[in-house]
């Protein structure tokens, strides 16, 4: 093998959440966050999900990944004893809560 | 030397990482769906001692383990974790190559303390992303990748002059790199059981070993011989509209990747798997009318299809290759040709900007 990164699979079969009931997998809701932007890092401390704020404890992972021209960047925060993962979109700049981490 | 690096358990570690609570639990990735309904794309440790591994039918692991812990594999976690572990290996100004999306190979020359630079390196990697990484040093790449499982996981281990023998002699020989499928089995039915019976018989095998590294990385001048994608279907299918469907998906996104790197292909291969038929592959070529267009693929891919003895077969598993590339060259002179050269640009410019599957051929909605 000689190449210097791989390109992601084509996302064709890509997940469209059903917009009726509340699936904790797959939940996709914006939410406002307070954030601390750190050279070319983000360090989100805070969401308010349903006028409800979550102080973020933890950061215990983040990632990217590149649709289309908009770099999503990927969080999975620890907040009173729940996991979550939220992401922000650089092109639209929203901030939504993607699931709850079981 | 070579030094090898090898993640442990990679998806896996990661999804640990990610979710602290499954750590040290015997957790597997699986691909999405129903989680009784797929294979093991990567099992923990913890699941490893319970006999699970990579490849197994989820069905199975679950009964060997009913307290399993299941994440559904996401692959854009695992691509970026492994380009930036590329990304901090870089910066110790060494050869780099990919050997995996998992492994790592670096050139250290002659470097004076090889071991040292690769404990370095796991404690790095550990630093920064909260995963282990096992280490192998050897003379060339295809013992550097031994070494590497030898003290696996979060391990390090060197083969020289000094211990070459005694590991060799205790390594059987389906272990080795290349001989765990059928050229392995040649070899043992000759009597050849462990790596130092092969060394013994085959001394260049281990001594004459290749570089895998170019003078550029990353950067081969080399067209791809072929470019192809597979999918295994959540379910076996007998529906003709849904097998066209995937067809169709799979024809797309091969064209897709033939069109970024202006490639045009002569052969289209069909692969189908399914209970009445095993196996059954085909292909045609089309000489002087070489495409990269979908839906020619696709179409190129149903005459292959037409072949099938059996009509209206279950079918498990759907494969599409495209080879005897070469670039594209061809400028269309008619009106329809370039009105379709049109259209496919267009829908390239809004995957481009808006992300693949943004705007798909309608028979693909059956795939969905």
């Amino acid at each position: 093998m000689n190449q210097n990164s791989f390109s992601p699979k084509a996302r064709w079969d890509r997940f469209e959440p059903d917009k009726t009931g509340f699936n904790p997998d797959c939940l996709n809701e914006r939410i406002e966050v307070l954030a601390f932007f750190k050279h070319t890092k983000i360090f989100p401390k805070s969401f308010i999900w349903n006028n409800k704020e979550y102080k973020i404890e933890t950061i215990t992972y983040n990632w990217q990944e590149r649709i289309g021209q908009a770099l999503i960047n990927y969080f999975s925060v620890l907040s009173s004893g729940q996991m979550y993962q939220i992401s922000f979109n650089n092109s639209t700049f929203r901030w939504q809560i993607d699931k709850l981490m079981q | 030397m070579i030094l090898h690096v090898d993640m442990d358990a990679f998806f896996a570690s990661i999804e640990q990482a990610i979710n602290p609570r499954l750590k040290d639990k015997p957790l597997i990735v699986g691909s999405r769906g129903n989680k009784m309904h797929t294979v093991v794309c990567a099992a923990s440790y913890a699941a490893k001692a319970l006999g699970i591994y990579s490849g197994m039918p989820s069905r199975e692991a679950f009964a060997r383990c009913p307290n399993l812990e299941f994440v559904e594999a996401d692959q854009s976690k695992y691509i970026w974790t492994s380009e930036q572990i590329f990304e901090l290996l870089k910066s110790f100004n060494f050869p780099l190559n990919y050997a995996s999306i998992d492994e790592f190979q670096m050139d250290l020359g002659a470097h004076e303390n090889p071991v040292s630079l690769g404990n370095e390196l796991r404690k790095q990697i550990y630093a920064d992303f909260n995963i282990t990484a096992s280490v192998g040093i050897a003379k060339n790449w295809l013992l550097a990748k031994l070494a590497s499982k030898l003290n696996k996981p979060d391990g390090l281990a060197l083969i020289n002059d000094e211990n070459f023998e005694a590991v060799l002699r205790k390594t059987s020989l389906d272990e080795l790199c290349g001989m765990g499928g059928k050229t392995g089995q040649v070899f043992i039915a000759q009597g050849l059981k462990t790596c130092w019976d092969l060394y013994l018989n085959l001394p260049a095998f281990f001594d004459n070993n290749p570089s895998k590294f170019d003078e550029n990385p990353g950067k081969s001048s080399e067209l791809p011989k072929s470019v192809s994608h597979s999918y295994t279907l959540p379910k076996v299918q007998i529906n003709h509209q849904v097998i066209q469907a995937w067809i169709r998906l799979l024809a797309e996104m091969v064209g897709t990747r033939l069109r970024q790197q202006n490639l045009v292909s002569a052969t289209v291969h069909l692969w189908l798997n399914g209970p009445e038929i095993g196996n059954f592959g085909a292909q045609k070529t089309y000489p002087n009318q070489a495409t990269n267009d979908g839906f020619e693929i696709y179409q190129r891919a149903s005459k292959v299809m037409a072949r099938l003895a059996a009509k209206n077969p279950r079918i498990r598993a759907i494969g599409v290759t495209c080879s005897s590339l070469s670039l594209s060259v061809y400028q269309p002179l008619f009106s329809e040709e370039i009105r379709r050269e049109g259209l496919i640009k267009a829908l390239d410019r809004i995957n481009n900007r808006f992300g693949e599957g943004s705007i798909y051929p309608a028979i693909t909605s059956f795939t969905r």
